[in-house]
């Protein structure tokens, strides 16, 4: 069974016309790493709180269809049992920090799991070394960069050994190194088993580390497929006003200019190493 | 040369509760009808040094000029004259009930007249893509509609320089680029524009300057694909240029731009060299 569900799920939100999501059909593998795009509005982090069941337990309103995370209903199982099996981290790391020091911020939700103490310690260490911050870890987050809060609130949610991390713009608000810290961090826990969804507007970065990309768009999903033959589609994302990765547009450039016999349809360089290489070969 | 609309000299900035230097020992002349953008790391200076454009910070030392007049000693109010700015988060600056009044709450302080009110509020509702929507209350609107809206109240006041901080948050590719887009034609009638962003791929696609912040410090000023093609010195300062110019640097070695690198024009360079065997070993590709 998918560890993550979406049966033809559509959501209102209560006092509001229009459908948020529209007969959503999704399912995620463990160990998947899923990049979510789209325009604003095409319901990228609905789809992120119907999955730990905030939307509709929290944010009501009108749910049909069926999400099950590791088999539980998500729409009436308690959010504190989901948020065990799924990690949320949000666009505003701020808004999540809440202790007077990194060490006590990774700690608190694993206290009120009452888990012992050299367990809570375990993972107090796992973690702070996961996201590079055991210098820190008696520092006040005020006094963090945007990279490095935002690197907290990833190790609060881990802490809770969650199996899945949603990322839903976690980097938007991140300087570039910032965004690519939070960005290789995602891969590396991808590369130690665990499941990631990632809503980014960054697609340069996102191209790095996803298996597979979905593209929403006014509440349903679009296209569903591998990074690769999603982002191979210049034209496609543009009419979406989605922003492809230069990389692409430079091949698709290339293509248009006569050198098509050197890119196969849907299978676009996608990093800037890809890209590199493949071009080199026009001229040696 | 033109006299500079900006000009700062030897400016240090220190937060009252900190001891070391926001700013430390900036200069730089920004001439009528520029399009600068301002970038660098979260916290290397770049919100402080704009807020001293319009006089919400003053110097602790040196002096910023703003249209021939020195900041210090001139209260913000009379800047705005001068110097429109436009809050990272429109909700940070809107507050009137409708947008009538939103729009022309800045002219109407300024001691405008009527007509030329009436005349400015027409004409930004129009630049700003919101006529008809005079009655709807501020935030009712979407929020790419309120960040146009708080574009338009500062545009109101007919300033000659135009600074929006971060004009990308909360929207997607697409609103940006045409919020950017409004924001060029702005320029191209003689506002002098700045911007701060971290999204490199916009900076390279409208502005033609660009100035890198590092530590309080200005580390590079020059134009946007100058700045850009120094990728090892900019990675130093915390930014990634857009791919296209480390595509560039590794494909076309020793190549300059004369203009921003886009990823069309990279292709159709690219194309060129492919066509002519002759430039190969001109443009002998690095190992």
């Amino acid at each position: 069974m998918a560890l993550i569900e979406l049966k033809d799920v559509s959501f209102t939100y209560r006092g509001s016309k229009s459908q948020a999501l529209k007969n959503i059909s999704l399912s995620i593998e463990p160990g998947e790493f899923v990049g979510v795009i789209g325009p604003t509005g095409a319901g990228k982090s609905t789809l992120c709180w119907a999955i730990v069941g905030v939307v509709p337990q929290i944010l009501l309103g009108k749910l049909t269809g069926e999400v099950t995370v590791k088999g539980l209903p998500a729409n009436r199982t308690p959010v504190a049992k989901i948020s065990q099996i799924v990690g949320l981290v949000q666009q505003d790391a701020e808004a999540q920090l809440l202790m007077t020091d990194i060490e006590k911020e990774i700690v608190f939700p694993l206290e009120n799991l009452s888990l012992p103490r050299e367990e809570i310690e375990r993972r107090l260490n796992y973690v702070l070394d996961l996201v590079n911050l055991r210098a820190d870890r008696l520092r006040h987050p005020f006094y963090l960069s945007g990279g490095q809060k935002q690197r907290v609130a990833v190790a609060a949610s881990l802490a809770m050994e969650p199996e899945v991390l949603i990322l839903d713009e976690a980097t938007s608000e991140l300087d570039p190194v910032g965004a690519e810290e939070v960005h290789n961090l995602a891969g590396s826990l991808k590369s130690e088993g665990k499941t990631i969804l990632m809503v980014e507007h960054n697609i340069d970065e996102l191209a790095k580390h996803a298996d597979r990309i979905i593209v929403m768009n006014q509440g349903e999903i679009v296209k569903d497929s591998s990074t690769r033959s999603v982002l191979s589609d210049v034209d496609f994302l543009a009419s979406l006003g989605i922003y492809p990765p230069q990389v692409t547009q430079v091949a698709q450039q290339l293509i248009s200019q006569g050198f098509a016999s050197h890119f196969l349809a849907g299978q676009l360089p996608l990093t800037q190493e890809e890209g590199v290489e493949h071009i080199k070969r026009l001229w040696t | 040369m033109a006299e500079p609309v900006l000009l700062v000299e030897h400016l240090y900035y220190r937060y009252p509760t900190r001891n070391n230097y926001a700013l430390d020992d900036i200069s730089l002349s920004i001439p009528e009808g520029e399009f600068l953008a301002i970038i660098g790391q979260n916290g290397s200076g770049k919100t402080t040094l704009i807020k001293h454009f319009n006089g919400l910070l003053k110097p602790t030392r040196g002096r910023v000029v703003v249209d021939g007049r020195e900041t210090t000693g001139l209260p913000t109010s009379d800047l705005a004259r001068s110097v429109g700015y436009v809050f990272q988060n429109p909700d940070h600056q809107i507050f009137a009930e409708t947008v009538r009044d939103e729009i022309t709450f800045g002219p109407r302080n300024l001691g405008y007249a009527a007509e030329r009110i009436e005349k400015a509020l027409k004409l930004v509702l129009e630049e700003m893509d919101l006529s008809g929507m005079e009655e709807d209350m501020p935030f009712q609107l979407s929020r790419g509609q309120r960040q146009r809206l708080a574009v338009a109240s500062v545009l109101a006041m007919e300033p000659a320089i135009l600074i929006i901080d971060e004009p990308t948050t909360g929207q997607d590719w697409k609103e940006s680029t045409r919020l950017m887009e409004l924001v060029r034609q702005l320029n191209e009638k003689g506002h002098t524009c700045i911007i701060t962003t971290h999204n490199m791929n916009l900076v390279s696609l409208f502005a033609r300057r660009v100035i890198v912040m590092r530590e309080g410090r200005l580390f590079l000023d020059g134009s946007t694909q100058d700045v850009f093609s120094q990728e090892d010195t900019l990675l130093t300062a915390g930014i990634k240029p857009p791919e296209v110019y480390s595509m560039a640097r590794l494909l076309l070695p020793g190549v300059h731009f004369d203009k921003p690198l886009t990823p069309v024009d990279l292709g159709k360079l690219l194309a060129e060299r492919a066509r002519s065997p002759r430039l190969n070993s001109q443009f002998e590709v690095s190992p």
